[in-house]
């Protein structure tokens, strides 16, 4: 990414959060959320169900106003303003495409009412279709159409005003598996080749890391931490969302100094430092394919284990290992190469390193 | 867990004053939408509301129109012919009810649970009794079982005139009421808790008292309910047969139309407004624990051949269809002798309406208008008002204003709704005054009358469209009518062609509200029918009755026929 904060404070941020709280009843659906988005960055939210995502883009869409808190897009606040005086296009899990017009006259849906001529509704529709790869099917119905196709028809429409804003609400959660990988590409490349700034809802953490500039993890209404996929996967704020996102070992344990920790017997020493006293109870975080099995490095903590049940995974081994002389058990996932060159088996006794700055500290309490 | 949002620079104290709530402004959609919600509210009040209300004031005042408290049914209870007629209403309700849910059970069983042969054509039958007016049947049964009837040796002895002929006359006629409920509740059930039932080696009889009617009893509460209010509300089938035996529905018109008592009349009106609230609360609640039960994840139960089973339901369908079929061609016969049970020569001697007191044929053919503007009037107005009902933004209290009002007439028997119409409109100070006694006002009865169901049905068909659509037609800056006429409407096409059909029939059939509102240049065929059997002209009310059944049969087949040519043709989007 090439700077993305430089662009921020030259034009300051497209899409400015501020305090948004939604309330139901006595429901707190968001409570006092705060985000910038910046212009042209493709930005997911993603959080369990029921954590708050879609209320957050009806507040921006206006489809559902929030209770409290402003929203300014390109400078002009829109908290209060109807749907139909703000600038985005929006595409939902169900398509919602109208089921009796034609493809062309879905794309076209819009750029009628805007009083274009015929011949420039024409081709802004024919570009628009080539755009998606649909060019051959303008004169079929949603229906015949396969739901991937229909779902870019629907990407079709929501760009036809050519909007400032794209929102995306589960936009690949109704297509089968392959369908929805090969569409998250297709997405994420027009929105880099029109630069359009995207806000996508997702509970699938793999479509919002391979997909977003920086992802916002959400749970209960709030937000848990904003940023790039790689620091959310890396460096995950909370044990939130170290658990939410890809698999992890958590591992209770007290403080004995401020780099190290004494976890069932093991004492594993970290590179971020802590301040708490010793004997404040702790969690470590860890994932299971950043355990080594060779190749040792000084900095990892080095420990005896016993391998136990061995799952093949296909590209790698699933196991336990259990830290000998110790009540410690940590998952791992072995490569194929580590399993094959030192001939690991269930039962057998290697080393193993649990890299210190890999491992994410919490306190407990 | 807020760190994350704490350690963006812009999160400073300064900036967290903004605690007032969000109001969003109103687009000219919204404006404009909750504007025409709030006319079709107005027309609700006029049309159903202030009719309702000016019963209620009515039953409170003394001949002088002064406040009187409750003497009026203090009178009422006094009168002990007057309350002799609510033990026979209700005597007649529980036994019709009775027997008609569990006719229509044995029926829907038939239908949904076994493979007899005929389902089909079982189920068109079972709908016929719809197209006729409630007289119809009763006339029937006069030239079944009357003093005339030819078989009349069945009833030894007992006279069909009074408390029997009341009970068949009304299983008849409510029969596919019932039906219908019973249909969709034996229809929802699970194919997978009759396999477990099968698993655990259940008995076919302990499957079905564990199995199916558990699974059945919602449909059968609500059917039970449903009918008992047709049943006590009904003043068709008791007028032509009921020879002495009084009821509830049949006094108000005697009080009203005879003796000009409107104040009694209000009084019964009242009465008979308890069980059809009652049985819309019950039916309500019905409704919401039935949704609950069907869960998504149901496996829709298949029905295997069973050669017994389906023997001994053909047999009991099949008498039942038969029984209906007698009544119409009873009705039909009787109407084209030439003196029945003496001359049997046909001839259309009856037919001859121009001729005879009741308003000729042009009552009938006020029928026919006054179904046709029902049906597109009514149609449109119901339309339009679940439409706002379900997409505007907002307004809650508008909204619920609307469903309470559009649903309230489901709660108003239609002798009570004409009833309230005559005091509402025919008062001087009514600005709406100069309708009494016109088409228009039997119009628009018909249309409040019928109002409830139509509206369910349009809600149904609104909801099963994405509710997204509009949505996205808002963010594209496309205003609502634009995509109510291009997309809503058209997608609901067959729901509103079902209204209109619904209305229409409806319109043709009814009695019980317009008989109060007709005018000497208004008459309908239906009050026609009622007039010729008072007059002693029971064949030419027969002659009328198949008359009103043959057109609404005819516009029945012709919608059908129609609707399959039509909606293949311009929906060819349904298609994949
Ligand atoms: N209109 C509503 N009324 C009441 N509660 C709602 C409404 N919409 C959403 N909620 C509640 O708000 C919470 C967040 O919903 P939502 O934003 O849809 O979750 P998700 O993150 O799965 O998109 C849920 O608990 C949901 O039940
Ligand atoms: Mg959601």
């Amino acid at each position: 990414m090439n700077q993305p904060s430089e662009i921020a404070d030259r034009d300051g941020p497209y899409l400015k959060i501020r305090n948004v709280t939604k309330r139901f009843g006595d429901f707190v659906a968001l409570q006092d959320v705060n985000l910038d988005i910046r212009r042209g960055e493709f930005i997911s939210f993603l959080g369990p169900s029921g954590c708050g995502k879609t209320t957050l883009l009806r507040a921006i869409s206006g489809l559902d106003v929030q209770s409290a808190g402003s929203i300014e897009q390109d400078g002009r606040d829109i908290s209060n303003l109807p749907v139909n005086q703000r600038d985005f296009g929006i595409v939902f899990q169900s398509y919602a495409l109208f089921p009796n017009l034609k493809i062309k006259d879905n794309v076209g849906y819009g750029l009628v009412s805007a009083g274009k001529s015929r011949t420039e509704i024409k081709s802004r529709v024919a570009e628009l279709l080539t755009m998606v790869g649909l060019a051959d099917q303008a004169e079929k119905y949603p229906s015949q159409l396969s739901g991937g196709q229909q779902q870019r028809v629907s990407l079709a429409r929501a760009l036809a005003l050519s909007p400032g804003l794209l929102l995306l609400d589960e936009p690949l959660s109704a297509l089968d598996a392959r369908v929805r990988a090969r569409l998250r590409g297709e997405i994420r490349e027009l929105q880099q080749r029109l630069g359009i700034t995207t806000v996508m809802v997702t509970h699938d953490q793999e479509e919002a890391l391979t997909m977003s500039d920086r992802i916002v993890v959400m749970s209960k209404g709030k937000i848990e931490q904003i940023g790039t996929p790689d620091e959310v996967y890396r460096s995950p704020a909370s044990p939130f969302v170290a658990d939410f996102i890809g698999r992890m070992n958590f591992i209770p344990g007290t403080l004995v100094s401020g780099t190290s920790a004494d976890c069932k017997g093991a004492v594993l020493s970290f590179t971020t430092a802590l301040t708490y006293v010793q004997g404040t109870p702790i969690t470590i975080c860890l994932r299971p394919e950043d355990i080594v099995v060779r190749d040792i490095a000084s900095s990892s903590n080095a420990v005896d284990v016993e391998v136990g049940v061995m799952e093949f995974m296909g590209n790698h081994f699933a196991t336990t290992l259990h830290v000998s002389g110790t009540h410690l058990n940590v998952s791992a996932d072995l490569s194929m190469n580590d399993v094959r060159d030192l001939s690991i088996r269930p039962g057998s006794k290697v080393k193993a390193g649990l890299p210190a700055d890999r491992l994410r500290v919490f306190s407990t309490t | 867990m807020s760190t994350a949002a704490l350690e963006e620079p812009w999160a400073t104290s300064s900036d967290r004053g903004a605690v007032a709530p969000v109001r969003q402004r109103m687009s000219r959609d919204d404006l404009t939408m909750r504007i025409v919600l709030l006319l079709l509210t107005g027309w609700l009040v006029i049309t159903v509301l202030l009719p309702l209300g000016a019963l209620l004031i009515k039953s409170f005042e003394g001949a002088d129109g002064s406040f009187v408290g409750l003497s009026n049914f203090a009178l009422f209870f006094a009168n002990p012919s007057l309350t002799q007629s609510i033990s026979n209403s209700l005597t007649i309700a529980i036994v019709s009810t009775i027997i008609c849910v569990l006719l229509s059970f044995v029926f829907a069983y038939g239908l949904m649970r076994t493979c007899m042969p005929g389902r089909g054509i079982f189920r068109l039958i079972s709908q016929v009794p719809l197209l006729a007016p409630s007289l119809l049947p009763a006339i029937s049964l006069v030239y079944l079982f009357g003093n005339q009837g030819f078989a009349k040796s069945v009833m030894f002895g007992y006279s069909i005139y009074g408390p029997i002929g009341i009970v068949i006359g009304e299983v008849f006629w409510t029969f596919p009421h019932a039906l219908i409920i019973m249909v969709t509740a034996l229809s929802i059930s699970d194919a997978r808790l009759y396999e477990a039932a099968s698993a655990l080696k259940a008995s076919p009889w302990r499957t079905f008292w564990t199995v199916t009617i558990p699974g059945a009893r919602y449909g059968l509460i609500s059917a039970t309910f449903v009918v008992f209010t047709l049943v006590v509300t009904d003043f068709g089938v008791p007028k032509v047969i009921g020879g002495q035996y009084n009821v509830l529905a049949t006094d108000i018109y005697k009080q009203v139309i005879g003796q000009q008592n409107f104040r009694m009349g209000a009084v019964v009106g009242l009465l008979l407004l308890l069980p059809a609230v009652f049985s819309f609360a019950i039916d309500q609640w019905v409704q919401r624990k039935q949704s609950a039960a069907m869960s998504s994840r149901a496996v829709a139960y298949e029905p295997k051949p069973d050669f017994v089973v389906d023997t001994a339901f053909l047999v009991i369908c099949g008498l039942i269809a038969t029984a209906i079929l007698v009544v119409i061609f009873t009705a039909l016969f009787a109407s084209l002798a030439t003196l029945w049970p003496y001359n049997l020569t046909p001839s259309f001697k009856n037919y001859d309406f121009d001729n005879m007191d009741g308003g000729g044929w042009q009552s009938f053919y006020n029928s026919l208008r006054v179904a046709s503007l029902t049906a597109v009037f009514g149609t449109a107005i119901v339309f339009a008002g679940a439409y706002l009902m379900e997409k505007t933004r907002g307004f809650g209290a508008g909204r619920f204003v609307f469903q309470f009002l559009a649903l309230l007439p489901l709660a108003v028997p239609g002798i009570v709704l004409g009833l309230g119409y005559i005091f509402f409109f025919n008062s001087t100070a009514n600005p709406f005054n100069f309708i009494y006694g016109t088409t228009t006002i039997l119009v628009v009865c018909t249309i409040a009358h019928f109002y409830s169901v139509a509206h369910l049905t349009a809600v149904t068909a609104l909801k099963q469209i994405d509710q997204e659509i509009e949505v996205v037609s808002s963010s594209l800056r496309v205003p609502f009518y634009r995509t109510f006429f291009l997309v809503t409407l058209p997608v609901s096409l067959p729901a509103v062609l079902d209204i209109a059909m619904y209305l229409f029939v409806n319109a043709l059939t009814t009695v019980s509200a317009v008989v109060f509102i007709y005018s000497s240049q208004t008459t309908l065929a239906s009050i026609a029918v009622l007039n010729m059997d008072d007059a002693g002209d029971v064949a030419p009310a027969a002659a009328m009755a198949m008359t009103i059944f043959l057109a609404a049969t005819f516009v029945r087949v012709v919608y059908t026929v129609l609707v399959r040519g039509v909606l293949g043709r311009t929906q060819a989007w349904r298609r994949r």
